[in-house]
C-alpha cells in the first residue's frame, strides 16, 4: 500500500511539475519602481560567509560609467550571480575591487583587508541585503534634472548623455587599454516576422557610446553580418538577445515604439 | 477491444466524470472563483482608490472607468501614464500629481481639451475624487451614455461598436505617439466543451483601445502553442482575458459575444 501511495505522490508531482514548467503566469507582472529598476543582488558568497547579500543599483553607476567599462574592461558577467565575485578578488583589484581601492578613483574602499571601527557600517555600503541603510545619494534628488522617459528608470539616458547631464567615463586606469576609437554608425532596418509590425530601427550610433563592440559582440550577437543571428520577440521576452539589457537595465521591452518606430507603408 | 474491455473502460470513464463533477460541485461557482459581483452598469469598471487616502486623513478616491473611457482610450493611462492593471498598485501620491505624473498629467487645473481641468489646485474640487463613494457620477450616466450603442452587460454599452461607429473618438495619445501597428489579425480558439462555438478573438478591436505592451508578454506571451492555457477557469479567476473582461470591459456574462454561435457566420 505503502509503495503505491509513494507511486501516486511522484506521479501527481511529476504532473504538477510539468504543468509549472508550461503554465503561464495570465496576469501583469508587477513592475519595479523607478528607483529600484536595474538593481540586482549579487548573493553567491555573502550569505554563506555571514555577510547580507550584495545590492547593485545599476542608476547610480550608469550615471558615471559606459557599461562598456565594467561589463567588458572589468569582466563582469550579464546576469546577476554569474560572475562569482569573492572579497579576496576584490582586495586583489579585480571587479568592484577595479576602483574601490585603496588609492583608486571610487569613493570608499571595498572588502579591505584591514577593518577600521567603521566596521560593519562600511560594509553595509554594498552588504544592504534586507537592511535599510540611507545611501548618500537618494534616487529622486540625484535624477531630478535628468530627462525623463517612461518605465523603467523613468530616466532617459540617452538623451542625459547627449545633452551632457551626466558624463560617462569609459576608460579604468591599469584595467582600460588604450585603443583607437571603432566608429559604427550604421542604421540597421530590421524586419519584424508578424505582418503589420512596424520595423525596427537599431542605432549602433546609440548603441556604442555605452558598449563599444563587445558587450553585444560576438556573445549575444554572433555576426557582424546582418541576419547571422536569428531572433524572435519571444526570445527577447525570456531575455536573450536585446533583452539581455533591456528589461532588466536598459529601458523595457514594454515600449514597443522605441524600436518599432518605422510605420508600415 | 473485446465487449469487457470495453465495459471497463466506460465505467472507468464515468468514475472519473463523476469524480470530477463531486470535485467541481463541492465549491460553488463563487466560492470556486472570485468573480466580482455584478454591478450596475453606472457602478461597472467603478473602483476605489485608497493606497494611501485614509491614512493621510482624506476620504478615498473614487474613480469612474466609463467616465473616463469616452475620451481616452485604455493605452493613455495603462501605458503612458504608467497606471498598472491592479486597483492600489501604482504608486499614486498628492506629490506625484502636482508634478503632472498620473491624474495630473490631466487633472492640473489647466484647460484641457477646452475643459477646464480640476486638479490638486482648488480645495472646494478635492470632493471630486475623494468622496469614498463609488457610485459617484451616477447622475451623469444616463446623459453620458445616451446615443451609444446598447449592450445587455458591463457598462450598459457597446464600447467597441461606439468607436467604429464614431459616436466617441477616445483620445490615442496624451503626449506620445501611439504605436502605428496595422496587426488585425482574428484569432479563433477552440473550446474546451464540446459544442461550444470556438471563441473569436479580435486584434482590431483591442488595439483601438490598447498597445501591445498592455497584453504582452505578461498576459499573453506569445509563444505558440501556448493558448491551451486559456481555459475558462483561468479567465474568470482573472487570469488572461479576465484580468479586464470582469471588472472593466464587457464581463464574460456576454459568452455570445466571444463564443458567436455557429449560424452567426
Amino acid at each position: 500500500m505503502k509503495k503505491y501511495v509513494f507511486l501516486t505522490a511522484c506521479i501527481s508531482l511529476a504532473v504538477l511539475v510539468s504543468i509549472g514548467a508550461f503554465a503561464q503566469s495570465g496576469i501583469k507582472k508587477k513592475r519595479p519602481l523607478p528607483q529600484d529598476y536595474g538593481k540586482v543582488v549579487l548573493n553567491t558568497y555573502s550569505e554563506k560567509a555571514g555577510l547580507a547579500g550584495v545590492v547593485f543599483n545599476h542608476w547610480l553607476h550608469r550615471s558615471k560609467f559606459t557599461c562598456r567599462v565594467c561589463h567588458v574592461d572589468i569582466g563582469f558577467g550579464m546576469k546577476a550571480g554569474s560572475t562569482g565575485i569573492r572579497a579576496a578578488d576584490i582586495m586583489k583589484g579585480y571587479y568592484c575591487g577595479a576602483c574601490h581601492k585603496a588609492g583608486g578613483k571610487a569613493k570608499f574602499e571595498a572588502c579591505a583587508k584591514v577593518t577600521n571601527n567603521d566596521f560593519p557600517k562600511r560594509c553595509d555600503r554594498c552588504h544592504s541585503l534586507g537592511k535599510v541603510v540611507a545611501f548618500e545619494n537618494d534616487f529622486a534628488t540625484y535624477t531630478a534634472k535628468f530627462p525623463k522617459e517612461r518605465y523603467g528608470s523613468g530616466i532617459d539616458w540617452e538623451k542625459a548623455e547627449v545633452e551632457g547631464y551626466i558624463k560617462l567615463t569609459d576608460f579604468v586606469e591599469g584595467v582600460s587599454m588604450k585603443k583607437p576609437l571603432l566608429t559604427q554608425n550604421k542604421e540597421l532596418e530590421l524586419l519584424p516576422k508578424v505582418e503589420g509590425m512596424p520595423d525596427i530601427i537599431f542605432s549602433h550610433k546609440k548603441h556604442t557610446v555605452w558598449n563599444g563592440c563587445a558587450v553585444c559582440h560576438p556573445d549575444i550577437f554572433v555576426g557582424v553580418k546582418k541576419g547571422a543571428t536569428k531572433y524572435s520577440m519571444v526570445e527577447i521576452f525570456e531575455g536573450k538577445y536585446c533583452g539581455a539589457c533591456h528589461g532588466n537595465v536598459a529601458f523595457p521591452l514594454l515600449d514597443c515604439q522605441r524600436c518599432h518606430t518605422k510605420p508600415v507603408s | 477491444m473485446p465487449y469487457q474491455a470495453r465495459i471497463i473502460a466506460l465505467l472507468f470513464i464515468l468514475a472519473a466524470g463523476a469524480l470530477a463533477l463531486f470535485v467541481a460541485g463541492g465549491r460553488s461557482a463563487s466560492a470556486a472563483y472570485n468573480i466580482p459581483k455584478a454591478l450596475p452598469p453606472d457602478e461597472y469598471g467603478n473602483i476605489i482608490i485608497d493606497r494611501l487616502s485614509t491614512k493621510n486623513g482624506e476620504k478615498p478616491v473614487s474613480f469612474s472607468h466609463w467616465i473616463h473611457r469616452r475620451k481616452h482610450t485604455c493605452r493613455v493611462c495603462h501605458t503612458e501614464l504608467e497606471f498598472n492593471m491592479k486597483t492600489n498598485t501604482t504608486e499614486i501620491t498628492e506629490a506625484a500629481n502636482r508634478q503632472g505624473k498620473f491624474c495630473g498629467a490631466c487633472h492640473n487645473g489647466k484647460e484641457h481639451d477646452g475643459i477646464q481641468m480640476f486638479g490638486h489646485t482648488d480645495k472646494t474640487q478635492c470632493i471630486k475624487c475623494h468622496n469614498g463613494n463609488r457610485g459617484a457620477g451616477r447622475e451623469r450616466y444616463s446623459k453620458d451614455m445616451s446615443g451609444l450603442p446598447k449592450n445587455k452587460y458591463g457598462n450598459g454599452v457597446d464600447w467597441s461598436r461606439a468607436i467604429e461607429q464614431g459616436l466617441i473618438k477616445p483620445q490615442h495619445r496624451h503626449t506620445d505617439k501611439p504605436l502605428e501597428a496595422d496587426f488585425e489579425k482574428t484569432l479563433k480558439l477552440e473550446a474546451e466543451w464540446f459544442n461550444i462555438p470556438p471563441a473569436v478573438f479580435p486584434h482590431k478591436s483591442h488595439i483601438a483601445w490598447l498597445d501591445c505592451s498592455n497584453c504582452h508578454p505578461d498576459i499573453f506571451n506569445i509563444k505558440k502553442r501556448t493558448t491551451k492555457h486559456f481555459v475558462m477557469s483561468r479567465l474568470l479567476a482573472g487570469e488572461f482575458c479576465g484580468v479586464c473582461h470582469l471588472t472593466v470591459a464587457f464581463p464574460m456574462d456576454d459568452c455570445k459575444r466571444c463564443h458567436p454561435p455557429k449560424e452567426s457566420k
